[in-house]
């Protein structure tokens, strides 16, 4: 049947054409897992490293799951499992089947009595076992076998070497001359839509970048690790090979040396590109040694989107300036530093007033906010930065941050923040007015509608809802 | 999911006993004190892979001393460069391997070294919880601005509870209480009264495992869980709480005695003068009470 006088338009998305609002996910580690393919998930847990870095990612609750089955030969009866959690948190519960289901973590399996129970992935099991109890194989060959290093580096070295690196790649990104990356690198900050890059200029930051560079080192090094991931098979590399050694290494323990031996080819490859981020150190490119610096170490620490907290500046002391901006309640800020970047940081959503030394002094006003703001980057995002950063003596008064600010910052967003735009899908043109409100009590009735005008016949449905209204209106018609 | 902020230190007490565990591994071979380190082990390694923030503080609990296994004095901090690549390489993470191996060369040289003096043969457990209460609160101190510490202290109990310390004891409940710090225990042998109050006052976990060769597992059931996951779970149901008091005269637990009215110190018979404050008590018997009482009614 036809909708007859009636026409459906589409609504698109017109944030897509409105603004320039692309906001920076960073997904977590879990979410990343969950897309990739269950043979993928099944040959990743071949290694105990990776089996660890996914246990500690799972809830909390989930992880007792885990502990209480790891040492099971047999299934559990699934209504026994439900069992372990008081009736209130039912939810919690679901949500734990959902996610071990979902990572491959269990598998539910017929019990002899036709019940229905759950066991353990016995890869993950073994894996796990073998990461918490030993009795496997070794990792990696172990350095040891090299002898000691005559030019071994201490954990400070090591700390000012992968800050320098990393530096750089952010000194790039703002444009400094001095920095220079490789044309790999160039490359993927480009794919990863951190840079834009017009033929025959030099790369240039987009907004994206700009909120990249307000993240913590720590987010900025997963987000990137990310990016990298995406482009390791168009590389012509095993994902999960790169992505075990990846968490070997967040594993390892910081000062000591590893050895190369018995890394393949693509890996060695890789190993060179952890090298030029800083996440490890190697003195020669044909060094049979590397170091694992505190960045890798951080990177499975760095895991967690939800990083309101300054715990980031504990783990990652020595990397990047942490602690130098003091914010007083009559908007200004004095930040302790005299590296560029973090002043070209600072200088993106407020006004600079004095420079020193040691000091710069800068003025948090209304433009200067919405000029950040309307380059894509959000209150949040500037709140988050200034609170990453906060100098000790800021640390030591809650809130951290002086409340009126990040609340006038919030404020200042939200003026601009007028327009909500929904999808939705257009019906006008009805025939009758009986026929209108047939169409829009249903749709009102499924929860789906958006908008209505009763004078002029039209409404608005949600993109979810407009098969379901559509099928109603045709079934209407043909009863009619 | 649990935020980055917050630390976790478990600190397990574990009961060393000579003569307890010398006794058991007649009556059950298969039970020894080394089985019993392995689960503790098991448990130890299981607490720290749960989340990079999560701390472990072990302490064995000797006749006459407690000793620090893990971290102890020869631990270079978790940053020390591996003196002698100390990972056995049998693909455990390295943390782990080396925490294990220092609790191992640690017990053995807590166990060949002291030797067992004098009569007292009771554990010293009280001096062992205060040690770790000590030690929770300097990491407590050691955290940077904004940084929180949930602790809790396990304890795995083997010998008889010792009434010598009852006072000690209780001061180590109360002060546990007040710092937050939950206390459980997972009694090997014999009920403690003693650890059911400092569970019950604490709001610990008490229980009395029934079978001792599945330790390791009842450790990672019960006593895994913090005390976020504890109001999820399904647990033991709390285990009724010998309450008596021990006096302080012959350390014997007593059901009903005599309270002095100035200290509270308790006694099992009754004496003129409080031992504990020295106060001298006016009245000679309990039974001139009520002719005491009359002589003073028209005073007041």
């Amino acid at each position: 049947l036809v909708l007859s006088g009636m026409y459906i338009f589409q609504i698109d998305r017109y944030s897509m054409e409105w603004g320039l609002r692309v906001q920076l996910q960073c997904k977590n580690l879990h979410e990343y897992l969950k897309e990739l393919s269950p043979e993928i998930l099944d040959r990743l847990y071949n290694h105990p490293a990776t089996c660890l870095a996914v246990y500690r990612e799972l809830p909390a609750l989930a992880k007792n799951y885990v502990m209480r089955m790891l040492f099971l030969d047999q299934p559990l009866p699934q209504a026994a499992v439900a069992l372990w959690v008081k009736k209130d948190s039912q939810r919690d519960h679901d949500e734990c089947v959902s996610v071990l289901s979902g990572l491959r973590l269990w598998h539910s399996q017929q019990l002899q009595g036709g019940l229905q129970g759950y066991i353990l992935n016995p890869v993950f099991k073994d894996n796990l076992r073998i990461a918490l109890l030993g009795g496997g194989r070794a990792w990696a060959d172990e350095g040891s076998t090299l002898g000691p290093d005559r030019h071994a580096r201490d954990i400070e070295s090591l700390d000012r070497y992968a800050m320098e690196r990393w530096e750089v790649i952010l000194h790039f990104m703002v444009g400094s001359p001095s920095a220079a990356v490789s044309q790999d690198l160039a490359q993927l900050l480009i794919q990863a839509g951190l840079m834009r890059s017009e033929p025959g200029e030099a790369p240039c930051i987009t907004s994206a970048g700009f909120q990249f560079l307000l993240l913590d080192t720590a987010s900025q090094l997963w987000y990137f690790t990310l990016q990298y991931l995406n482009t390791v098979q168009s590389r012509g590399m095993d994902l999960v090979e790169i992505l075990s050694f990846l968490f070997q290494l967040s594993f390892s323990t910081l000062g000591r040396d590893y050895s190369v031996e018995g890394m393949s080819e693509s890996l060695l490859i890789f190993l060179q590109h952890l090298r030029e981020f800083g996440l490890v150190f190697q003195r020669k490119r044909k060094s049979r040694r590397y170091y694992p610096t505190r960045l890798a170490i951080t990177l499975a620490a760095g895991v967690t989107t939800n990083s309101s907290s300054s715990s980031n500046m504990s783990i990652t002391p020595g990397t990047g300036d942490t602690g130098f901006i003091v914010v007083e309640t009559n908007y200004r800020i004095y930040a302790y530093t005299n590296s560029e970047l973090q002043i070209a940081l600072v200088a993106l959503f407020s006004e600079m007033l004095y420079r020193f030394p040691n000091v710069v002094v800068a003025q948090v006003t209304r433009e200067s906010v919405q000029q950040a703001i309307a380059n894509g980057i959000t209150a949040q995002q500037i709140i988050h930065f200034l609170r990453t950063r906060a100098h000790p003596v800021m640390l030591k008064q809650t809130p951290v941050l002086p409340p009126t600010i990040t609340d006038q910052i919030r404020l200042w967003e939200l003026e601009r923040d007028r327009l909500q735009f929904t999808e939705g899908v257009l019906y006008n043109q009805f025939l009758s007015q009986a026929d209108f409100e047939v169409l829009r009590d249903r749709a009102q009735g499924l929860g789906c509608l958006v908008w209505q005008n009763v004078a002029h016949r039209v409404m608005v449905v949600t993109p979810q809802g407009h098969s379901e209204v559509k099928r109603f209106w045709k079934r209407q018609k043909s009863h009619t | 999911m649990a935020s980055e902020d917050e630390f976790n230190l478990l600190a397990i007490v574990v009961d060393v006993n000579p003569i307890w565990w010398g006794q058991q591994a007649q009556r059950e071979p298969e039970f020894t004190l080394s089985k019993c380190l392995d689960a503790v082990m098991v448990m130890g390694n299981s607490h720290m892979a749960m989340t990079r923030t999560n701390k472990l503080a072990i302490i064995a609990s000797h006749c006459q001393d407690s000793h620090f296994l893990y971290p102890c004095k020869t631990w270079k901090g978790g940053e020390g460069s591996g003196d002698d690549a100390s990972s056995s390489g049998d693909g455990k993470y390295e943390l782990l391997s080396v925490a294990n191996n220092l609790i191992a060369e640690e017990i053995r040289n807590v166990m060949s070294k002291t030797e067992v003096r004098g009569h007292s043969t009771d554990t010293l457990l009280a001096g062992s919880l205060a040690k770790a209460l000590c030690y929770i609160h300097r990491v407590t101190k050691e955290l940077e601005a904004g940084q929180e510490m949930k602790s809790r202290i396990l304890v795995i109990k083997a010998a008889d509870d010792c009434a010598l310390q009852y006072m000690n004891f209780m001061n180590v409940i109360f002060a546990a209480q007040k710092q937050n710090i939950l206390i459980d225990a997972c009694v090997l042998d014999s009920d403690s009264g003693l650890l059911q109050q400092a569970c019950d006052i604490t709001g610990g976990l008490y229980l009395k495992i029934p079978q001792k060769v599945a330790l390791a597992q009842y450790l990672l059931w019960v006593f895994l869980p913090d005390s976020d996951q504890r109001s999820q779970l399904v647990l033991p149901p709390p285990a009724h709480v010998d309450y008596r008091a021990a006096c302080f005269c012959h350390r014997n637990l007593i059901e009903i005695g005599y309270v002095c009215s100035v200290c509270l110190s308790i006694f099992c018979n009754f004496s003129p003068i409080c031992t504990t404050c020295e106060t001298a008590f006016k009245i000679q018997l309990p039974q001139m009470v009520k002719s005491k009482k009359k002589k003073l009614k028209p005073s007041t």
